[in-house]
């Protein structure tokens, strides 16, 4: 019996030694670590001037009392701009409002896009054509879309009211009456956003294993049950991502309002980020509407923590 | 560790931003705008672009059509005149100021915006200049204190002491316009007669409103409406000796004005129409579906285009059911001075400096004057605005030549912006029903005079 077993090398082989070719010998220098440096460098460098140095000037801002337009210097004010936001009642005002359209804006949007998602998802012809359908109000502008509703809900010329008018409903004033004017936004930005939710929540609908479904088939699980214990469970996750981004954008609307109410009747549809741009650039209190941006970031991203904290366990139970 | 990394990186930029706020304190600039000469420089013969920043509306266009006359005596020289959309035309100016470099030579501003523009010494002093080249005798004495010079002179007279920073392009003033063929030839002869009027109009024709005017809470447009209203009821907006708003806007005079304007003037105006400026009252007139209508004269030319109105085929047509006239007066005559003036930018070439001060000198002259007038602008100069060649021009001229000794602008200060913000959203919230008046003009009144306190007022 031949003996198969070899003895293994008492020293381990001698590793051929491997020649650099005469390019890479040039650059020996280069590192791996020196060459990942040099190849995130350019995305750090947009990420530091473009971002990071905005954002440390702002919070420098924030604490004088600068102004863009005028040539007298700063003065250091310590924290009396943020004091001033804080206290401010027009600020809580504005608060409120924005609260009022994001809460309403998403929830809407919410229902509608998963309504949507589902619906498409069970249907298997025509799935692709009318996805992309959906999906055109987000590919515009907004401020086109502005543009369009302010014509399209304008009381006097709008073919809203005019189809309103000819169904005897008489015509509605959209832009001009307090609590309406709010929720045209609402309506608007659902117009335009709702595609965002579906494409999200088809996309975790279309992930939802077969086999799940065949399994309740197999049980007699009737339709409600596979939604409430199968699809909405799983879908539910990917959901709350396209809420926090969608409550984000929300949370910082300024083109529609400039567009389609300017901000009235009387100042009632001013949301925050209205109201800074009105702080920084109608009389130019550069420092305030410093101390006001730096606020809303603290306040988005403290907010945004405690949701993906939420997300995360989630997903662990 | 992770976290330790986080917290340090934190702290270092905390620190670098306090250490760099802390670096900037002290004096920034001059805080002057910077003179022009006396005497107009050599000009420079290379080929040229002067361009001016204005809103889009028909003057604009009218002035770009001017320029090709100044090119015609400056053949190397185009004129471009650059627009935007009125809600921009503030930002569009002073964000460019902002950034101590500007792609206009010659901004054009509003009136009110004077007092930013100095304050932040973004426009030349034209003082020199204006004395030593043109002959400011052939203007009414308001237009160079409105259109020039800060701060402005408590009795709205031109001071032959003040600093002037620019002199009128364009004057303008409200005109009434109102159906002759619904409401007779005679115009209305007090404030009231005319509500009576629109309402009696509004009555006896189905379907028509009473009045048309601003009102919505952007720009200056429901500012300028309570304005009027708070002028011709014999109130002021404030007390420039004392840097008083409080108790001044909203005395006896003010509250009977925005009581006017709320419950008796409102009530005629389309529904829905709390957020109308020029484009919309000028469309509800055009389209027949009010009796009675407000508008900057300026932004009138619309009116009488068959294109766009229903109201005729041709202008002759127009003509026949639209009468305009100055405003009805009621306890005072006083109207509304609009209009902007030309000034200089600090901010570029000294050859274009020249040349932006030569086109000023030049657009002072009578022959430039009645070109304008000819294109659809309002000069400002006295001889044309009485020639013929002016007031045969539309047949509305007449009215801003007759409303040229009572016209009277509002504040001028560097905090126009702001507390322009605070009155047009105030009277706007009374207009549309969110606040009542009273109360309206009330927290109008506080926060101007907060804004005016903190900027320790003139």
């Amino acid at each position: 019996m031949a003996n198969t077993l070899q003895t293994p090398p008492q020293s381990a082989p001698q590793a051929e030694r491997l020649e650099a070719p005469p390019a890479a010998k040039r650059f020996a220098f280069l590192t791996d670590r020196k060459l990942s440096f040099l190849f995130i460098s350019p995305a750090m460098a947009l990420l530091l001037f473009l971002s990071i140095w905005p954002l440390l000037w702002l919070l420098g801002l924030s604490f004088t009392d600068y102004s863009a337009t005028r040539d007298s210097g700063w003065g250091w004010i310590g924290l009396d701009n943020y004091i001033e936001v804080l206290t401010s009642p027009v600020v809580h005002a504005r608060a409120l409002t924005t609260l009022v359209f994001v809460v309403g804006a998403v929830a809407l949007q919410t229902i509608l896009g998963f309504t949507i998602a589902f619906l498409i998802s069970r249907r298997v012809k025509g799935r692709g054509a009318i996805t992309t359908l959906f999906l055109i109000p987000m590919m515009l502008s907004p401020i086109v879309v502005g543009l369009f509703w302010k014509f399209m809900l304008d009381v006097q010329f709008g073919v809203v009211n005019s189809f309103l008018d000819s169904l005897g409903l008489g015509r509605v004033e959209w832009l001009t009456q307090q609590r309406l004017a709010l929720f045209s936004l609402v309506i608007v930005d659902t117009w335009q956003w709702t595609p965002f939710i579906m494409l999200i929540a088809l996309a975790g609908l279309t992930a939802v294993p077969k086999y799940l479904y065949e399994a309740a088939e197999i049980d007699r699980a009737s339709e409600w049950f596979k939604f409430r214990r199968i699809t909405f469970p799983l879908v539910w996750p990917l959901l709350l991502i396209a809420i926090m981004f969608r409550a984000i954008e929300a949370f910082r609307l300024f083109d529609l309002v400039y567009i389609l109410t300017g901000g009235g009747p009387g100042g009632t549809t001013e949301t925050l980020s209205f109201n800074v741009y009105k702080v920084a650039f109608f009389g130019f209190d550069t420092g305030l509407a410093s101390a006001y941006g730096i606020l809303m970031v603290v306040v988005v991203t403290i907010a945004a923590q405690f949701y993906l904290r939420y997300l995360n366990r989630l997903q662990e139970s | 560790m992770k976290g330790r990394l986080a917290v340090s990186a934190s702290l270092t930029a905390m620190a670098a931003a306090v250490t760099l706020a802390a670096c900037g304190g002290g004096d920034g600039g001059e805080g002057s705008a910077s003179k022009a000469p006396a005497k107009t420089s050599a000009l420079s013969d290379k080929p040229m672009e002067l361009t001016f920043l204005w809103f889009e509306w028909p003057p604009a266009a009218a002035l770009e059509e001017l320029g090709k006359e100044y090119t015609k005596t400056r053949p190397n020289v185009t004129v471009k005149v650059n627009t935007v959309p009125n809600p921009q035309w503030h930002d569009a100016i002073f964000t460019q100021f902002a950034a101590r470099k500007t792609n206009f030579d010659l901004p054009i501003l509003d009136s009110q915006n004077i007092g930013e523009a100095v304050d932040n010494g973004s426009i030349l002093d034209l003082t020199d200049f204006v004395k030593e080249n043109v002959d400011t005798s052939q203007y009414d004495p308001y237009f160079l204190a409105a259109y020039g010079q800060y701060p402005q002179n408590t009795t709205g007279v031109a001071d032959p002491d003040a600093k002037t920073y620019g002199l009128p392009l364009l004057g303008d003033t409200w005109s009434m316009i109102w159906r002759k063929d619904l409401m007779g030839d005679t115009p209305p002869a007090t404030w009231e007669d005319m509500i009576a009027a629109a309402k009696k109009c509004q009555d006896e024709n189905e379907g028509m409103s009473g009045l048309a005017f601003h009102q919505a809470g952007t720009g200056d447009a429901a500012a300028v409406t309570y304005n009027v209203m708070n002028a011709l009821y014999g109130g002021e907006l404030w007390n420039q000796k004392d840097k008083k708003i409080e108790g001044v806007i909203n005395d006896a005079a003010g509250k009977k004005a925005m009581d006017v304007l709320v419950n008796q003037m409102v009530p005629l105006t389309p529904k829905g129409s709390s957020n109308w400026f020029i484009d919309e009252v000028n469309a509800a007139i055009s389209q027949g579906q009010v009796c009675v209508g407000f508008q900057w004269i300026a932004a009138m030319g619309g009116l009488t285009d068959p294109a766009s109105s229903k109201l005729g085929t041709t202008k002759e047509e127009i003509l026949e059911k639209l009468a305009f006239a100055p405003l009805p007066k009621q306890v005072t005559d006083k109207k509304p001075l609009g209009g902007m003036g030309l000034h200089v930018s600090k901010y570029i070439p000294e050859e274009k400096q020249a040349e932006a001060l030569n086109f000023i000198k030049w657009f002072q002259t009578p022959e430039a004057q009645k070109k304008w007038a000819q294109l659809g602008g309002v000069p400002a100069r006295n001889d044309v605005l009485n020639s013929p060649d002016f007031l045969e021009a539309t047949p509305y001229n007449k009215v801003f030549t007759d409303s040229v000794s009572q016209l009277k602008d509002f504040w001028n200060l560097p905090e126009y912006a702001k507390l322009l913000n605070v009155h047009s959203t105030q009277v706007n919230a009374a207009i549309s029903g969110t606040q009542p008046p009273e109360e309206a003009l009330d927290k109008l009144a506080a926060d101007e005079q907060k804004i005016l306190d903190e900027s320790g007022g003139l």
